[in-house]
């Protein structure tokens, strides 16, 4: 019925009588009028003036938002995707091929490699990083992996949950990197033997014997890597979890694809870190775990500090040849 | 089917606001959260346009797209609502929104931003229509009974339209035949890709 | 500034609502979840047939809800008059839906109406009375504030004098309250009565009714639709009055029609125009003068319809004539080839209509902007005729029906003025001695060597204009021409912060023994912390919680039911009148022929006497049994001509809202008068002549109209007011019945033959002459040359702050003179300023006017949450350039600084190119923050608006029109700097 209401009004125009305007002489306001074609010739966003004082609101119509729409429900889904999935290829095949790296012969002598409060430091991380991987996955796959046999109500709910547990375990992850950066740094300083370390391909492909300090190359790319990607994670995310509050919306959904492509490769990074941690090393996740390791590992992987630590009076016998550690790959 | 959707003479509008108060009291949206807004372009300069926007209710709608918990849906009538229950609150529909459609409460407070909030076209939202629980969530459902969105019902020029797609558009075109001018379907493009052609 | 809202957290009246109060409000969210409202209700209000949408579900369904109850009333923010369509449920006003029927808004609304149930169920409504004492607001019961007031005012009244009490009115009343107010204040013995239509229209209704008879609109925001050319002339209709532009869109959209807005800003309306001339405020006649330079330089002014229905043309003429493109692109600004082009859009694109509003009104020179606007229609014939006329677009809801009804210091209700027969023509009406009355009034002594004046002189003398109650409490009191000054103020529904030269007012309200505001809000008065003591505020309902009818711009009237009864402890207007006139002991003379129920007088029955009474103006016959009907009948009526088809049952042939003159008795049934002074239809139907209101001859020059006379007119020639002796010349007395000769007889007394069509209360004159065919007030010239008004043709004046010094000398203001009883210095203030080279200090003209979310002094609309949150902060409009001069930012906080009083303010700056440079732009619609300080701590709790901020006028300055006092807030001095 209202609809008719416009329609009738209509059939006033219809009969309306042709009257010819004369030219202006004056600013006519009417044949000025904006119109949305000629606006987007000049701006990519079409904005004016409004009485609310919300900037955002300001905005009228912004169609970037494709893009980024294109971007974060294709791209990233494949980047993600295909990055966790082709490192977790790598490293099963590389796990099938090659095996883990087996200790050295125990000397029974333990030294401390990592203390209470690094390991604290690091496991507050690395659960952190578990949480907010898999609760920042989950923006992009849950619907497609999870939702379909949970359900939409119940998927809901632990979304939303998990996006609580994202928002808050970037406190803790944060805070952790950033302990991490006091605590590690100076160790994970460059040094002219990492070079050689490098080169060497960690002794994975070198003929001679890599020497290292406490941190190896390797580790040393993934410290800073992790700090890098860490703070980077959280400036984004921060951005993110106050929407609009120092950008507008084109530079958010930047940040977006910042953050979900920096986290998708930081998740691929950290499963390679995994898999040396654990199954990749014998003797690597005592490390972290009660925090020694033994001195025979501690000079097959990390010569110049096990002296450093114990010393090279307790030196019993010369390093052993590199021969051997490539004989156990 | 019909396919709903709002269309805005510009020629028309006088940035009355009666749209946004007309949605407010309707449902009852509380401070800080406007479903619909009216945006003035070239303000004080010959030219100058103002529009009234909201929820576009496109036709391949980005907000959909973008959900991590896929809460949109589309009616029979092509309006497009999402559900609360499902909602996270996570913003991605904002960043994906042509248009700045979703609402969020206490949206710069950490942790706490609330479930998107936005037009419904005056549909009300996956509860049993007119129920308690679907006009505290969503607000009143006008379609179920037989009416349209109040905004454009209340639009004190007859700018904003609001109805079946090609009836709108009939009306619009009719309108800039017989004027001679016309500034266009705003939002048509970015939301329905097309637009009014006269 | 901002406040934010509650949340979720629900108004604690709610509680009061769930204790049984019947009159409590509580909100619609927490009221649903109680009643267990659904759709049954609801749906059945649908009417929709749209085959796309899905049909209501739960039509069908089993849920049953209390039934829903249509009411409608009026929108009360500006003239337009939108039905609004409210749905009560158990006495709670739970939505409102569109008001499809309504010919005038067409199921819509601005932001305003669109969230007008909030101004009702809002929770920063006054809740009950309060009084001040030593500073604190508190709470007393309504008997002990009827008590403390009737004493006190009785106590000023014996000491003083009734001049003393000021009794202030309200555009937002109903055609009865105003009615009644003014009633009451000639009860009370005074003529110091007044509202709002004093600072907004009244240099129009002084202006037009000079011109042609009536003050007000002569065709209707309808009757736009067939106009060929408008011209909007300092207004923003877009704006102050945005469903008026759904009728003018259309206009310019089916007729192609030419929409011209002058204004000083480019505001909303402009951006809709097809032609926009920018000129600088103050300057309407020169602009005026310019267009008719041109119109009669080439011949464009319709010859024709001057002889026939205009007198004194050729003294316009001489006075255009000095208005040579040259001097008027020097004065206005405005490039004369453009001028040129809108004069003759003007005049030969016809049918031709002006609008104005507040632009042209608020000015010194007011009244004479008006004079000139409709001798502009004169000399192009475009007055009387659809698509023509002066559209004057007022205010408030019911601005004009206060306006007519008497809520005027100069006039009893519908303009019999307040000479002898005036007084003894309402002594009749209201059954009352004459002497009784007269003996209410104050014997005035000689004083500073003017003449002293009885009472029934002092009863003849027009009172204390609204705009300079503060003058009259502040001057010294042998410049004030009545016992004392002013010592009480009883402020019904009006703002205060409205007024020009705030900082004077709070001089005079320190000053006051007695300060009463009965408002559903604090207004301004409690917030400017002027007071410590004798000061009360009482809660009244809004006009939505009122019956009663009232007349739109067009003249139109409608009734408005009762949608919910009043909130919390508010009483309505005819109740606090009651209660006071108890006291006063003139409650049973007031209320003699009008009934009362419990106290409560009921509105019907004072329309009813309004009928009784209204002949002048045709207010005889909209009885509220007809009224009423109207309102059943919304949908009878044609959009444009606002007719209903001659066979539709109870309606046939009226148009909607009888607008005013609607003459005779209701049962003659006249269908009112939708085009003023339209010759082509016959009187029963509407048509009319321009008043023969001044005489019939001057100089020897006719004053009534020759060869022209309305439809069907038995006199084909012009003649005079009819009375009974002419009614007698021409035999007609004979159709007059055995009934209406007597009430003649007994009127006239020993002279009957004067008894005129205005105070025959049989009504019988005016019945024959329409049967005649007859306007009984005569077919007279439009006045081109008003000989009576201190310019009689209009000439230009430059505001008394201006920034052209250079013009002063050649077109000073007015003379210094006393008027309405107190000094006009007007003259002064200009020399003074112009000597102390004042536009050096401040040289940005500044201008105000109303946003759209916002009406008046904004306490009602700032109140409520839908609206305060679209404006949160006092701004003012400042041009590109003037504010990179002064680095100021876009939403920077700057201070305004005002040519008077040391006066400024602190708002943010809005930079934009709507205003020209040299100009800026404020609303004058916030108050609650003065000179930088913010003043909600003086609020009742819980009584302060949402918003808050500057009042514009604190910076405004002196000036005064001198036919109606009203004040010049719209071209002023200032300078603006960054805090």
């Amino acid at each position: 019925m209202k609809c008719f209401r416009l329609l009738a009004l209509l059939l006033f125009f219809v009969g309306a009588p042709a009257f010819a305007q004369q030219p202006a002489s004056g600013p006519n306001p009417t044949a000025q009028s904006a119109t949305e074609d000629q606006l987007f010739k000049q701006e990519r966003t079409i904005g004016g003036r409004i009485t609310i004082p919300d900037e955002r609101a300001q905005v009228l119509i912004q169609p970037q938002g494709r893009y980024w729409r294109q971007f974060h429900e294709v791209y990233l889904p494949w980047i993600a995707g295909a990055s966790i999935l082709l490192m977790l290829i790598v490293l099963v095949l590389f796990y099938m091929i090659a095996g883990p790296t087996r200790a050295a012969a125990s000397t029974g002598r333990r030294i401390i490699r990592f203390g209470f409060v690094e390991r604290f430091t690091h496991w507050m991380v690395a659960t952190s990083f578990i949480i907010l991987g898999l609760t920042g996955l989950n923006y992009f796959f849950g619907k497609r992996l999870i939702m379909p046999w949970l359900g939409a109500s119940a998927f809901g709910a632990f979304s939303e949950w998990a996006k609580y547990a994202h928002n808050f375990f970037a406190w803790p992850f944060t805070l952790g990197v950033l302990a991490m950066v006091v605590l590690w740094s100076r160790d994970n300083m460059p040094r002219r033997l990492d070079w050689a370390w490098l080169k060497a391909g960690g002794g994975l492909t070198g003929r001679t014997h890599v020497h290292a300090g406490r941190f190896n190359a390797g580790q040393k790319i993934m410290f800073w890597g992790v700090v890098l990607g860490g703070l980077a994670m959280f400036l984004s995310g921060l951005m993110l979890l106050l929407p609009l509050v120092f950008v507008g919306v084109n530079a958010m959904q930047v940040t977006n694809i910042a953050h979900g492509t920096i986290g998708a490769l930081f998740i691929t990074a950290i499963l390679a870190h995994i898999y040396i941690g654990t199954i990749g090393m014998e003797g690597a996740f005592d490390a972290m775990g009660d925090g020694s390791v033994d001195l025979a590992w501690a000079r097959q992987h990390h010569d110049l500090w096990a002296d450093e630590v114990a010393g090279s009076a307790t030196r019993e016998e010369p390093p052993p040849p590199a021969e051997g550690v490539r004989q156990r790959l | 089917m019909a396919r709903m959707k709002f269309l805005c003479d510009a020629d028309r509008c006088i940035e009355c606001n009666a749209c946004v108060t007309a949605c407010k009291n309707e449902h009852d949206v509380p401070w800080g959260i406007n479903r619909r807004r009216v945006v003035t372009i070239n303000d004080g300069k010959p030219g100058e346009r103002s529009v009234s926007m909201a929820c576009m209710h496109c036709t391949d709608p980005p907000c959909a797209a973008v959900c991590p918990v896929n809460c949109f849906y589309q009616t029979a009538d092509a309006v497009v609502l999402h559900s609360k229950e499902i909602c996270i609150g996570c913003g991605y529909c904002f960043y994906a929104c042509p248009f700045g459609a979703p609402q969020f409460p206490k949206l710069s407070n950490f942790g706490s931003r609330g479930k998107m909030d936005k037009c419904t076209y005056c549909a009300g939202g996956p509860d049993v229509d007119l129920s308690l629980k679907e006009y505290e969530r969503y607000g009143s459902n006008r379609l179920a009974e037989g009416k349209l969105p109040l905004c454009a019902e209340m639009c004190s020029t007859k700018a904003l339209l609001a109805g079946d797609s090609d009836m709108v558009a009939d009306i619009y075109k009719q309108r800039v035949m017989v004027r001679g001018y016309g500034s266009g379907a705003w939002g048509w493009r970015t939301a329905y890709r097309e637009t009014v052609t006269i | 500034m901002l406040v934010k809202r509650r949340g979720s957290a629900r108004p604690d009246i709610s509680a009061q609502a769930l204790s049984g109060l019947a009159s409590a409000a509580i909100d619609r969210r927490s009221f649903l979840a109680r009643s267990g409202l659904a759709a049954a209700g609801l749906s059945t209000l649908g009417t929709l047939t749209l085959g796309a949408v899905q049909r209501a579900k739960a039509a069908g369904s089993s849920v049953s809800g209390p039934e829903v109850v249509i009411r409608k009333n009026i929108c009360t923010h500006c003239s337009v008059g939108c039905t609004v369509t409210a749905e009560v449920v158990n006495g709670v006003w739970v939505g409102q839906e569109p008001s499809w029927e309504s010919p005038l808004n067409r199921g819509t609304h601005c932001c305003k109406g669109a969230s007008i149930r909030e101004i009702v169920h809002g929770d920063r409504r006054l809740r009950y009375p309060m009084k001040l004492v030593g500073g604190q607001w508190q709470r007393i019961s309504w008997n002990d504030a009827i008590d403390e007031i009737a004493a006190k005012t009785l106590a000023i009244r014996e000491a003083n004098g009734a001049d003393s009490v000021y009794w202030l009115g309200s555009a937002k009343f109903t055609n009865e309250a105003a009615y009644l107010l003014r009633k009451f204040a000639a009860f009370w013995g005074t003529n110091s009565v007044d509202h709002q239509a004093r600072i907004c229209h009244s240099t129009t209704v002084a202006g037009v009714a000079n011109t042609w008879g009536y003050g007000a609109q002569t065709n209707s925001y309808n009757d736009i639709r067939n106009a060929k050319t408008m011209i909007i002339m300092g207004g923003n209709p877009a704006e102050a009055h945005p469903v008026s532009l759904q009728h003018v869109l259309s206009g310019k959209e089916l007729n192609k029609a030419n929409l011209i807005v002058i204004d000083p800003r480019f505001t909303r309306t402009a951006a809709h125009a097809t032609e926009y001339v920018r000129l600088r405020p103050g300057t309407d006649i020169p602009t005026i003068w310019g267009m008719l330079w041109h119109i009669f330089q080439n011949g464009w002014e319709d010859k024709q319809f001057i002889a026939e229905r205009v007198y004194g043309m050729d003294a316009v003429r001489k006075e255009v004539e000095k208005w040579t493109p040259d001097e008027v692109e020097r004065v206005t600004g405005i490039p004369g080839a453009q001028l040129k082009h809108v004069a003759e859009l003007f005049a030969t694109q016809r049918p031709s209509t002006l609008i104005w509003c507040m632009g042209a009104t608020q000015h010194t020179v007011g009244t004479a902007n008006v004079r000139a606007f409709c001798i502009l229609c004169l000399a192009t014939g475009n007055v009387g005729k659809p698509g023509t006329g002066a559209n004057i677009f007022r205010g408030h809801t019911n601005v004009q029906g206060a306006t007519d009804l008497g809520l005027d210091v100069t006039t009893l209700p519908l303009y019999y003025g307040l000479v002898e027969g005036a007084w003894k023509h309402w002594a009749r009406v209201w059954d009352v001695e004459y002497d009784w009355l007269q003996a209410r009034f104050d014997e005035v002594p000689a004083i500073a060597g003017r003449k002293a004046r009885t009472r029934k002189e002092n009863m003849e003398t027009p009172g204390i204009t609204s705009t300079r109650w503060f003058d009259a409490v502040n001057l010294p009191a042998e410049q004030i021409d009545q016992r004392t000054g002013l010592k009480a103020m009883m402020v019904f529904g009006h703002g205060g912060n409205t007024v020009t030269r705030i900082p004077q007012a709070v001089e005079g309200m320190k000053k006051l023994d007695l300060l009463v505001v009965a408002d559903p809000h604090p207004t301004t008065f409690a917030a400017l912390n002027a007071r410590q003591d004798n000061t009360y505020l009482l809660p009244i309902a809004t006009s939505l919680e009122m019956e009663g009818s009232r007349t739109a711009s067009n003249r139109s009237l409608q009734w408005g039911e009762k949608i919910v009864d009043p909130v919390f402890e508010s009483k309505d207007d005819y109740q606090v009148m009651y209660l006071l006139a108890e006291k006063y002991g003139f409650a049973e003379g007031l209320f003699k022929h009008i009934k009362v129920d419990n106290k409560s007088p009921q509105a019907d029955d004072i329309l009813r006497e309004i009928n009784r009474g209204g002949w002048s103006t045709g207010y005889c016959g909209q009885s509220p049994e007809r009224l009423k009907a109207h309102m059943r009948n919304q949908s009878k009526f044609d959009l444009v001509t606002l007719r209903a088809p001659k066979d539709t049952p109870e309606v046939g042939g009226d148009y909607y809202g009888l607008p005013w003159p609607c003459w005779g008795k209701p049962e003659i049934r006249h269908p009112g008068t939708h085009i003023l002074y339209n010759t082509n239809l016959h009187v029963k139907d509407g048509g009319s002549t321009f008043r023969a209101r001044f005489g019939v001859e001057r100089g020897g020059e006719t004053l009534l109209a020759e060869n022209s006379f309305s439809l069907g007119s038995e006199l084909t020639d012009g003649y005079p007011e009819i009375t009974f002796g002419i009614m007698k010349k021409l035999g007609w007395d004979a159709d007059l019945t055995q009934d209406e000769r007597d009430t003649i007889t007994r009127i006239g007394g020993d002279n009957p033959d004067t008894v005129s069509w205005a105070i025959d209360l049989s009504g019988g004159i005016q019945r024959v002459c329409l049967d005649h065919g007859i306007m009984f007030y005569g077919n007279g010239k439009a006045r081109a040359n008003a000989w009576n008004l201190p310019d009689p043709v209009p000439v230009h004046r430059e505001p008394i702050y201006t920034p052209r010094a250079d013009l002063v000398g050649k077109y000073p203001t007015r003379p210094d003179e006393r008027q309405f009883r107190i000094p006009n210095i007007g003259f002064s203030v200009q020399k003074s300023a112009i000597d102390r080279n004042i536009a050096r200090d401040f040289p940005i003209v500044l201008t105000s006017g109303r946003i759209v979310e916002f009406e008046g002094g904004g306490e009602e609309t700032r109140s409520n949450r839908w609206l305060a949150e679209l404006q949160q902060d006092m701004f003012i409009e400042v041009n590109v350039q003037d504010a990179a001069e002064r680095g100021i930012k876009d939403g920077q906080v700057v201070w305004v600084y005002g040519a008077e009083n040391g006066a400024r303010i602190k708002v943010k700056a809005l930079v934009t190119e709507r205003v020209g440079r040299g100009v800026a732009w404020m609303p004058f619609h916030f108050s609650g923050w003065y000179q930088g300080e913010d003043m909600r701590g003086f609020y009742p709790k819980g009584a302060d608006p949402i918003v808050l901020g500057e009042s514009a006028n604190t910076v405004t300055s002196y000036g005064f029109d001198p036919v109606t006092g009203m004040q010049e807030p719209k071209a002023t001095l200032c300078q603006i700097r960054t805090s």
